[in-house]
């Protein structure tokens, strides 16, 4: 009863929408600069990068020839850019942004759980089953006024399991792919019925979906209780995450034509410009809701122990 | 006209349809009209759209403040046979009654109350059915753990609910849409005029239902009781509450239920904005301080009871001070004994600079202290009980919690009568058919809510209770009304 247009005007989501921006910046140490790094000129910047980088390795090692020759049949990666060299493209990103969320989750920690005593496998396995359920956005079991205002719906959390799920069959194609390679010996490319391509084609369904899905409800929900720095941030991510399955599922599909060499670069060049962007994108939200998750279950376990008199 | 058939989507989200336009309003002949958004009319609007009759409401305020007074509530009072997941305990028919009777000078009417209090079993089970979810009662709720069931979310979630419940359901609601004028011929009401986007229409049905709320928010209608006093009330809740309605039903001849000055009132910051402050503003400071009025003198029992039972009665008690002002003090031992007021609370090193800062005679406020000071008798304070602190041969006493004001820094805060709805209404008989003043009745129109909240509270209030009777005679009016309708095709 109190939102706008009372007087008192409380209005909780964009309050907590910019805390959650406000720990973000205050955890996560910007090399460049936030103004000259951020926004859509940020993210272009860091595409041209990324492909620019990306097409340097690729005719440096294969030259233009490969990239755009034809064999009729599905062409392997490989061919494109070798594979010592395509490791060393992708290590340095990767390595970048698992450092970046590593080194801001240690720094959260540390401030926000004073008593790491209560920390026990049992409240670790809560939180992350509380993640994935996303169990405390249910608005108490009767679901979230999202978009609409008027009736709630479960839509948001359902997406987000879709695109979540998407990117986690992602990394299994990309995991069991590297098992086939290195430890049955199997080469690229994959036939259809293999468990990276059902893997990775499931896994980029899903995340388009779950992206265009989410991209719809955002631009029909209210803005009046959204933040409009946080928002910005919203849309950035999931557009990026939306190329990189577009881009993905490209790949397969051009696999057998002459398009492949361009189509997987642009891909590639997606991949490491997320991992770059990363840190400093919501994607960080995994980790601050997560230690948050983690804190809470040991806090609702500490009470429990009190209270028992234990 | 065949018996309409409503379609009912259980489960899934409401597709919310657009407000009628006048000429859907005013195409059909209704079976009942709902005069009113909060709950009582709610929950009249729906158990009529359940009995098969096509429903219309008329929500005088726009749709951000539809709703009424209901916005602001948080629990409902009901009989409950044993504990569950949301009540701490039982809460049987004999002590709810009990209670009813120790607030004020009991019930007005003792049938119609005792119907409220025994058809109060039934209402959770009906508001669940209808899609209220509920959630356990958090600090800073006058300990209403067992006898009170809080809705998720509170009254604005209650309404929201109420009214995704009514578009399912097929009821037609059409808001920033005040009812004018009621139409009678003899002892039926033949339609109202509801004003549809700016001008007046003419609606006919087969039965209305008014709950449309107190007249509280009617500062010139309070002062024909209260006189230039109701000039520094605060009312708690909606602005629209005029008793609009109520004063054309008097004008067509409605018997009155209620005392004139009868009203749920509490002590409120007097800082809160003059309409429409809710809960927020509400004080819970009188136990642990000391009261005094404008002339810096004490004028009642602050511990004389636990403070569930006795916060509704500090409103009146405020309202016949001089200038409708009080001053709660308090020491800073009382720091942290109950919710901290919503402002800033004045705070200073002595008593006299306290009373300086209130705007009160410091010397005054200096020797009520000493005197009070001086007659606490030490005994073991405990907040939770009603403990041995009291004063001795004081006029007025402190009966409980009374503890010596030495300790700086003192705190205080400047308190109003804040009204939350007033009882004078129309009078009802068991059917909640409105009753003329010549003790006929009329035979299809009925009553709901605050506004004939009048037949059951006198003074004094019992907290939870306005939800009861809005819940109890909704559903009993809704009901009838739809038979109404249904025996006159």
């Amino acid at each position: 009863m109190y939102t706008p247009p009372h007087e008192f005007a409380i209005n909780l989501p964009p309050v907590l929408s910019a805390a959650r921006v406000a720990t973000s910046s205050d955890y996560v140490r910007v090399p460049c600069g936030r103004r000259a790094m951020g926004g859509w000129r940020g993210a272009f910047a860091t595409l041209a990068v990324s492909l620019a980088a990306v097409a340097a390795v690729a005719l440096v090692t294969g030259g233009p020839r490969q990239l755009l020759a034809s064999r009729g049949t599905a062409r392997s990666p490989y061919a494109i850019i070798p594979y010592p060299a395509l490791l060393a493209l992708l290590a340095v990103p990767t390595v970048f942004a698992l450092a970046g969320m590593v080194r801001a989750a240690i720094r959260y920690w540390r401030d926000a759980v004073p008593a790491a005593s209560a920390v026990k496998p049992a409240v670790i396995w809560r939180a992350a089953t509380a993640a994935a359920s996303l169990r405390y956005l249910k608005g108490g079991g009767e679901e979230c006024y999202y978009p609409s205002d008027e009736a709630p719906s479960g839509a948001r959390r359902h997406l987000h399991a879709l695109l979540f799920g998407g990117l986690l069959l992602c990394l299994a194609s990309t995991v069991s792919a590297a098992a086939l390679q290195d430890l049955a010996g199997t080469m690229p490319p994959y036939p259809i019925l293999s468990v990276p391509v059902l893997a990775g084609s499931a896994g980029g369904i899903g995340l388009a979906a779950g992206c265009c899905g989410l991209l719809w409800l955002k631009v029909r929900s209210s803005a009046l209780t959204s933040f409009a720095e946080a928002t910005a941030k919203d849309y950035g991510l999931l557009t990026a995450l939306l190329f990189l399955a577009v881009s993905g599922l490209a790949v397969l599909l051009t696999r057998s034509t002459s398009a492949f060499g361009v189509v997987f670069l642009v891909h590639l060049a997606a991949v490491v410009m997320c991992f770059l962007a990363a840190p400093y994108s919501k994607l960080t939200h995994a980790v601050f809701r997560f230690l948050a998750l983690v804190q809470h279950e040991a806090e609702v376990s500490h009470r429990q122990l009190d209270s028992r008199g234990a | 006209m065949a018996r309409l058939r409503w379609r009912r989507a259980p489960g899934r989200p409401a597709r919310l349809a657009a407000p009628p336009g006048p000429a859907q309003v005013q195409a059909r002949h209704w079976d009942v009209v709902v005069l009113g958004g909060g709950n009582a009319a709610l929950t009249a609007a729906l158990a009529a759209r359940d009995a098969g009759a096509s429903v219309l409401l008329l929500e005088r305020a726009p749709s951000d403040m539809r709703g009424g007074n209901t916005r602001h509530t948080r629990n409902i009072r009901c009989v409950h046979a044993a504990a569950d997941a949301y009540c701490s305990g039982p809460y049987p028919r004999d002590e709810f009654w009990r209670d009813l009777c120790g607030v004020g000078e009991g019930p007005s009417n003792a049938e119609l109350a005792d119907f409220t209090v025994r058809d109060s079993e039934s209402v959770p089970g009906w508001m669940s059915a209808h899609g209220v979810r509920w959630q356990p009662p958090l600090t800073g709720t006058l300990h209403l753990g067992r006898t009170n069931r809080f809705f998720l979310g509170g009254g604005k979630a209650l309404v929201n609910t109420y009214y995704q419940a009514a578009y399912r359901s097929g009821v037609v609601i059409a808001d920033s849409a005040p009812v004018t004028g009621l139409d009678f011929t003899g002892d039926r009401c033949a339609a109202v005029i509801a004003e549809v986007s700016g001008r007046p229409y003419r609606v006919t049905a087969s039965a209305f239902v008014c709950a449309s709320g107190g007249f509280e928010a009617n500062i010139g209608w309070l002062q024909r009781y209260w006189g230039s006093a109701a000039c520094n009330y605060i009312i708690r809740g909606t602005p629209f509450n005029d008793g609009t309605v109520l004063a054309e039903l008097y004008a067509a001849g409605a018997g009155r239920a209620g005392q004139e000055k009868g009203f749920h009132a509490i002590a409120v910051d007097s800082r809160a904005p003059r309409f429409d402050g809710g809960i927020a503003t509400r004080l819970d400071s009188i136990p642990f301080s000391i009261v005094v009025n404008a002339a810096g003198e004490r004028f009642a029992d602050e511990g004389e009871d636990l403070w569930p039972k006795r916060y509704a009665s500090w409103g009146r008690m405020v309202a016949m001070q001089p200038g409708q002002s009080a001053y709660s003090l308090w020491d800073s031992k009382s720091d942290g004994l109950f919710l901290p007021p919503m402002y800033e609370v004045t705070t200073a090193g002595s008593i006299g600079e306290l009373a300086t800062a209130l705007e009160l005679d410091p010397q005054a406020v200096c020797r009520t202290v000493a005197e009070y000071n001086q007659a606490v008798v030490d005994g073991s304070f405990d907040p939770a009980i009603l403990d041995g602190c009291h004063t001795a041969g004081l006029t007025p006493p402190k009966s409980h919690w009374a503890r010596r004001l030495d300790t700086p820094p003192f705190r205080g805060v400047a308190m109003r009568p804040g009204i939350t709805f007033t009882y004078l209404g129309v009078s009802v008989d068991g059917t909640a058919r409105v009753v003329r003043q010549d003790g006929s009745r009329f035979c299809n129109l009925f009553a709901a809510g605050e506004i004939m909240s009048g037949n059951i509270l006198s003074t004094g209030y019992l907290a939870g209770f306005g939800l009861t009777i809005g819940s109890v005679w909704g559903r009993l009016a809704g009901t009838l009304a739809a038979g109404v309708a249904y025996a006159s095709q």
